[in-house]
């Protein structure tokens, strides 16, 4: 937290949590804050979201708005030897470990006889693979891909998974074209009625994970706030036991999100219990939301970096802004609305703004990406060689409209399970087959189907 | 409203076999279908033969609908989406088109009348109140109830994730869900709530804070009353003494906690070095020494204790800088928030704690049973008001339970223990979800609600809150639908009835929008003047500069960079004053808002919304808008000259602004808002493949086109002429009105032309003669709309076929006396819908819970959504 820290050279050092996290880093031994504990323990079988080398295995999804310029964001060549394309580019420093994946398709996401409404469906199938009931009120989606990892592999941590967005606003009126806005806002979802609400302010984020409090106060007060929480459960349960009978079936539907709810609750003190004192970073608490979007968007990567850092978690979802996001982004010189450039009618210099925003989002990305780079696990590799990382986008080409060819990477090396540093082009696949191959590494070894999936994926 | 009709209209027919397949309660009521085809067969075929077969039948079927084209034929009496989208477009009319004879009012009766009673099964004497799903409460009710029940102000919308909304409004039982998350926060809410407002103890030392504010310059006057609260900056830069003084009440012991925050601006990329020297002294002694460098607004708290005689004391503060020579960037700050005085600690000085007898108001009693019974009192009054009814002794039983076992454990004390229990009550899902109970009516198709859940619905809808005691004691004695109408007429004169203009306006009118949406003054000003090309290529190159990370740059570049950044600086600063402030913002949403209000209030017509002489606004606002004669903060009534454009809703920045892209206006989108928002007659969907508009933003004749023209290039192909036909010219006639609702003559360097015809026929020629139209031709339409708004949200649910009758009474009503507020609102309290519910359908013995997580949802259309 010295003042001196802030002018080593690089993007880095820009914001203030980076700041402390690299103080946070200096600590002598990772394994003291929980990630080594957990392995000591031994109490998981060895093949349940761990490298071969015994560190953990992490997955996260992430997802930005409103596809990318095909012509520039897809590579000329393809294999090993492929140039990053212009959109790309950021991500020269960790080229070796990001596949640029083609041909993945989410044939859910169209059109079909629901008719208008891609954004919505972009964003809500982009990792359920379901088609969407359509409706302003009736939600019906499917068990998102994050969630049904963290079904199988929560219990590994001290959360079963960690949901961030950037775009905790909410327009008044409609969303789109007769959906409901729940679709629109949320890419994780527990079953295919309840979204999971993701965390959107950093402050908030950050004492769930650490504790509220100073450093060095905050895993006693975490240990507090466990103890206030299961002095009430009781009480509630039976309450909305009781109350469950009274209701008639939708009105249950209700009941049991709470009870899930309440459940959750319980076992996430009983894994706090069992692994003991929670990390405690050595860095300021953040402040709420950053009115500066790549401040916001920065802290919020800062963040996962923590919690995978600290294994409080092995899975994540993280949404930088709802398909169909109108941001400005004035700060790299666009006035203009995102969604409202996207149906560029081929205009030249709306296409190349377009790919700037495409480019901004990736470099965001590609900063995230070096960061965990940086970090040593216990095993002696890089926190991002024993991570898989899909980042994509839930429309293609967002002026037409199309869920054919998502523009995806993956990112990271998956214990050495994946072979990064390549261009590859799929044909033409359910993506929810990258997510299959990617649930079967995680050690979800009884997932045979997922959405659309045909087969688990090869080749990456 | 209903349901996105027209959206539909378009896939009509592939949806026809899936709404055959949905079996609608209404029509065990109705005649038989086969006696409706005959019917139909008879009286509606001919009408629907000479209007409408040119376009949908014969062969033919535009927009995907065709009405002799059902298999079985008795399946076309039965599709409610497309004879509410019929009724709704020929009432509208949107159909017949404007070009073809319209329906002749006994046909159109006829129409009606078939389609409400047969095909939809209406039965007006046991009209069905439709399925409210148990409604949460969303962030803003929380908020609400949490201040009336506690008087503690939680920031719910900042502590909560966002609620989903649907049909346009966030209070819609069946999508307001709760995640693991969610429910997270409730119960760590529920935990500090009780922790700011249920003292822990029945006595401790007072505690008294001297605001920052209350801080002057030593030796200068001693501030005065007009400081206002806000707390002192102390630049390290500066060199400062400020001091107060504090009148002790008694001899004692007391314990000062400063209360500091070392502040700073962001500035991206740069840090700042300054230093400065903290000295604090209590009565010139000092007692506090520190140095700060830069903090990240971090809070420091040290706290003293002293031994002080009663009477006057003086704190005060010195600031020293440390670096006089470094320059500052981020503006480091040292913020005196300000100075707890605690005691005297002495026991025999303790006072009870602040809103203690709110909670206790009895002695409590020294002996386990009384103790015992005590909190039994107080749990149950508690509980009562937190779930809006009897709270039954089981219950009770359990809490006061809890409450002991927490007063007896270690450290406990009876206010911990009964706060504890307070802290599970605001968890509970009684407290968080409105469950509604009915009359014991064993004849009635669709019993009452009991006067509980009247209470509640009364409040929510017009308070978005909690019953108060009042209306509680009514519900509890049984006399509150006896008394209705006094009471709604209490209610609205209340200061919290201005929540449903802030809820029901803020979203109907999408006027909460305005605080956020991002309108770049400077790209919207420069349109209005003539194109600059040089502008636009600097703007390229800061672009493709900005792209580089800044090891990159060379020095040229960087000189290149920076050259280009100080003349957007510089030309930014001639748009500064049009820049939309947050006080401007606030004082749009305030426009809106109150005319609302006062058409609400006065009783005035509704039609006011639309079309008035008058509007609301302060000095900055009238102002901006250009209208002088207007001074002060305060939001006051302004009569608007008589040939100004302005006066209703449509001229106001919430609308101007909230439809437009944050570069430019977007005459489509206002055009879909008018639509969508005030007419109820949205255009459907645009397609998933927009065709891309080749010419239409092309230099023509070495100058760029007007928005009109691009549009008029847009509508010349049929696809997009359908749609665009209805939106461009509604949203055209305010292109005198640029994206942040100020007037403008001219766009890209050329004049305005806000002229127009609907599709229903009628031309205007400006802003005003629209509005003209709108609450003349068109009132019919905006009354519909309003009240299908209004019981949406009333309501918590969308509406269906069975709420036709309604509607239509109401807009009945409204025509016939002069669109007065009250008739809409007491209409819709009055209302079976309001009134009523469904008995509950028994439930599965189980609670299915989903296993599998890859379920392929069928594709279903929204036929469903017209179900009940």
């Amino acid at each position: 937290m010295k003042a001196q820290s802030d002018n080593r050279p690089g993007a880095l050092s820009r914001r203030q949590l980076l700041r402390g996290l690299g103080a946070f880093v200096a600590l002598p031994a990772l394994e003291s804050l929980g990630g080594g504990r957990l392995l000591a323990a031994g109490s998981s079988p060895a093949s349940i979201a761990t490298t071969a080398t015994g560190a953990p295995l992490r997955s996260a999804f992430f997802f930005f708005p409103n596809g990318a310029i095909p012509a520039t964001w897809w590579p000329e060549a393809k294999g090993a030897e492929f140039e990053l394309s212009r959109t790309l580019q950021p991500l020269s420093p960790v080229r070796n470990l990001v596949q640029v994946v083609g041909g993945l398709n989410q044939k859910s996401a169209e059109g079909g006889p629901d008719g208008a409404g891609d954004h919505a469906r972009g964003n809500a199938t982009f990792l359920t693979g379901v088609r969407l009931n359509k409706s302003a009120t009736d939600i019906r989606a499917g068990v998102s891909i994050d969630q049904a990892i963290a079904r199988k592999i929560g219990n590994q941590t001290r959360f079963p998974s960690l949901e961030l967005s950037c775009d905790p606003a909410r327009k008044t009126g409609a969303c789109d074209s007769g959906y409901s806005c729940a679709y629109q806002f949320n890419i994780s979802w527990s079953s295919p009625t309840t979204p999971m609400a993701a965390e959107s302010n950093p402050r908030l984020a950050f004492e769930r994970l650490f504790g509220a409090g100073a450093p060095g106060e905050r895993a006693a007060n975490l240990k507090r706030r466990r103890e206030e929480q299961r002095s009430i459960l009781d009480f509630v349960m039976d309450d909305a036991r009781s109350m469950e009978r009274r209701l008639d079936s939708a009105d249950r539907q209700k009941l049991d999100q709470y009870l899930t709810g309440v459940r959750e609750v319980e076992s996430r003190i009983e894994a706090a219990e069992r692994f003991g004192e929670s990390p405690d970073p050595e860095v300021e608490t953040p402040e709420g939301i950053p009115s500066d979007y790549a401040e916001y968007v920065g802290v919020m990567f800062d963040l996962l970096v923590m919690a995978f850092q600290t294994d409080s978690t092995r899975v994540a979802s993280f949404l930088l802004a709802h398909d169909g996001s109108n941001r400005s982004f004035d700060h790299i010189g666009i006035t203009e609305g995102h969604h409202d450039l996207s149906h560029h009618q081929n205009r030249k210099d709306w296409i190349d703004k377009l790919a700037d925003i495409d480019r901004w989002y990736v470099a965001q990305f590609s900063r995230f990406l070096q960061r965990m780079h940086e970090l040593r696990d216990i095993d002696g590799h890089t926190l991002l060689e024993n991570s898989m990382f899909v980042y994509g986008s839930g429309n293609a080409d967002s002026n037409r409209h199309t869920h054919d060819n998502l523009p995806i990477l993956l990112a990271g090396g998956g214990g050495g399970t994946l072979q990064g540093g390549r261009h590859v082009k799929h044909g033409s696949k359910p993506m929810t087959n990258l997510f299959l191959s990617i649930a079967e590494r995680m050690g979800v070894d009884d997932l045979e189907r997922f959405g659309d999936s045909d087969a688990p994926l090869s080749d990456i | 409203m209903i349901r996105g009709l027209n959206s539909n209209l378009r896939r009509l027919g592939s949806l026809t076999t899936l709404a055959l397949g949905l079996i609608s309660p209404t029509l065990v009521f109705a005649e038989s279908p086969v006696i409706a085809e005959d019917r139909f067969e008879e009286q509606i075929l001919p009408i629907l033969e000479d209007h409408c077969f040119a376009c949908h039948g014969l062969g033919a079927s535009k927009g995907g609908v065709a009405f002799d084209k059902f298999e079985p034929a008795e399946a076309r009496v039965q599709d409610q989406l497309l004879w509410l989208a019929v009724l709704k477009n020929v009432r509208a009319g949107v159909m017949p088109p404007a070009d073809k004879p319209r329906l002749a009012p006994d046909e159109l009766s006829k129409l009606e009348q078939w389609i409400k009673y047969e095909a939809f099964g209406i039965d007006p004497d046991h009209l069905d109140p439709g399925r409210v799903v148990i409604r949460r409460l969303n962030r803003v009710e929380y908020r609400n109830t949490i201040r009336d029940l506690l008087n503690v102000d939680f920031d719910a919308p900042s502590e909560f994730p966002s609620d989903d909304s649907g049909h346009g409004f966030d209070n819609i039982g069946e999508v307001l869900t709760i995640s693991p998350l969610l429910l997270e926060k409730y119960l760590d809410a529920a935990r500090s709530i009780i922790n700011d407002a249920v003292p822990k103890t029945s006595g401790a030392p007072a505690t008294e804070r001297i605001a920052g504010s209350r801080f002057r310059p030593a030796n200068s006057e001693p501030a005065s009353k007009d400081v206002g609260r806000r707390p002192l900056a102390l630049p390290y830069k500066d060199a400062a003494r400020v001091a107060a003084t504090y009148h002790a009440p008694h001899d004692g012991r007391y314990r000062l906690k400063l209360d500091l925050v070392a502040s700073e601006r962001y500035v991206d990329g740069v840090f700042d070095l300054n230093r400065c020297r903290t000295i604090f002294r209590i009565d010139d002694k000092e007692v506090y020494r520190q140095e700060f460098s830069r903090q990240e607004n971090k809070r420091f708290q040290p706290s003293f204790e002293v031994d002080w005689k009663s009477g006057e004391h003086h704190l005060s503060l010195e600031v020293e800088p440390l670096t006089p020579d470094l320059e500052p960037v981020r503006s480091l700050t040292l913020r005196l928030d300000g100075v707890n005085v605690i005691g005297p600690l002495e026991r025999e000085h303790w006072v009870r704690p602040e809103g203690y007898l709110r909670f206790f108001p009895e002695e409590t009693p020294k002996d386990p049973t009384g103790r015992r019974e005590a909190a039994r009192l107080i749990l149950e009054r508690f509980a009562t008001r937190a779930f809006r009814l009897p709270v039954d002794s089981v219950t009770l039983g359990r809490l006061v339970d809890l409450s002991e076992k927490i007063a007896d454990a270690p450290g406990g004390t009876f206010e911990i223990g009964v706060g504890e229990a307070m802290t599970a009550i605001l968890a509970s899902p009684r407290f968080l979800f409105r469950e509604e109970g009915y009359l014991d009516e064993p004849d009635a198709r669709y019993p009452k609600i009991d006067e509980y859940s009247l209470a509640s619905r009364l409040s929510y809808f017009l308070w978005s809150t909690t019953p108060d005691d009042e209306l509680y004691q009514l519900a509890a004695e049984g006399r509150l639908r006896q008394n209705q109408e006094s009471q709604v007429r209490r209610m609205l004169a209340d200061p919290r009835a201005s929540s449903l203009t802030h809820q029901f306006v803020g979203q109907w009118l999408q006027a909460r929008d305005i605080e956020g949406v991002p309108i770049n003054a400077f790209a919207v000003a420069t349109r209005d003047e003539p194109p600059d090309p040089d502008a636009e290529q600097r703007r390229q190159r800061f672009r493709e500069l900005r792209q580089k990370e800044p090891g990159e740059l060379t020095e040229a570049e960087k000189a290149e960079f920076e050259e280009i950044r100080k003349r957007f600086t510089g030309s930014r600063q001639r748009f500064q004053d049009l820049e939309l402030t947050g006080e401007l913002r606030r004082a749009m949403r305030q426009e809106t808002e109150l005319l609302f209000e006062h058409i609400l209030r006065e009783d005035r017509s509704l039609l006011e919304l639309l079309d008035t002489n008058y509007t609301f606004l302060n000095e900055r606002l009238a102002k901006y808008y250009g209208i002088s004669g207007v001074e002060g903060p305060a939001m006051r009534r302004v009569e608007l000259a008589p040939d100004s454009p302005r006066g209703g809703v449509l001229t106001q920045g919430t609308y101007l602004a909230v439809t437009s892209n944050p570069d430019r206006t977007s005459p489509v989108k206002r055009g879909l808002f008018i639509l969508e928002n005030l007419l109820g007659t949205p255009p459907p969907p645009p397609p998933p493949d927009i065709p891309a508009l080749e010419d239409s933003e092309k230099r023509r004749d070495g100058k760029f086109p007007t928005l009109r023209e691009s549009l008029a290039i847009h509508r010349q192909m049929p696809a997009c002429a359908s749609c665009h036909d209805r939106m461009d010219p509604l949203g055209l006639a305010f292109e005198n009105f640029n994206a942040l609702g100020r007037w403008r003559e001219q766009e890209r360097g050329g004049p305005i032309d806000a002229s127009g015809t609907l599709i229903t026929g009628e031309s205007f020629s400006s802003v005003k003669e629209l509005k003209r139209i709108l609450v003349t031709e068109r009132r019919g339409d905006f009354y519909r709309c309003l009240t299908e708004k209004l019981l949406t949200y009333a309501l918590g649910r969308g509406l269906d076929a069975n709420d036709v009758q309604t509607v239509d009474d109401l807009v009945e009503r409204l025509e016939r006396e002069g669109g007065r507020a009250s008739v809409l609102l007491s209409g819709i309290l009055e209302s079976d819908l309001f009134q009523r519910r469904r008995r509950p359908e028994p439930a599965p013995a189980a609670v299915s819970i989903n296993t599998h997580p890859n379920q392929f949802a069928e594709p279903s259309g929204p036929a469903k959504e017209s179900q009940p």
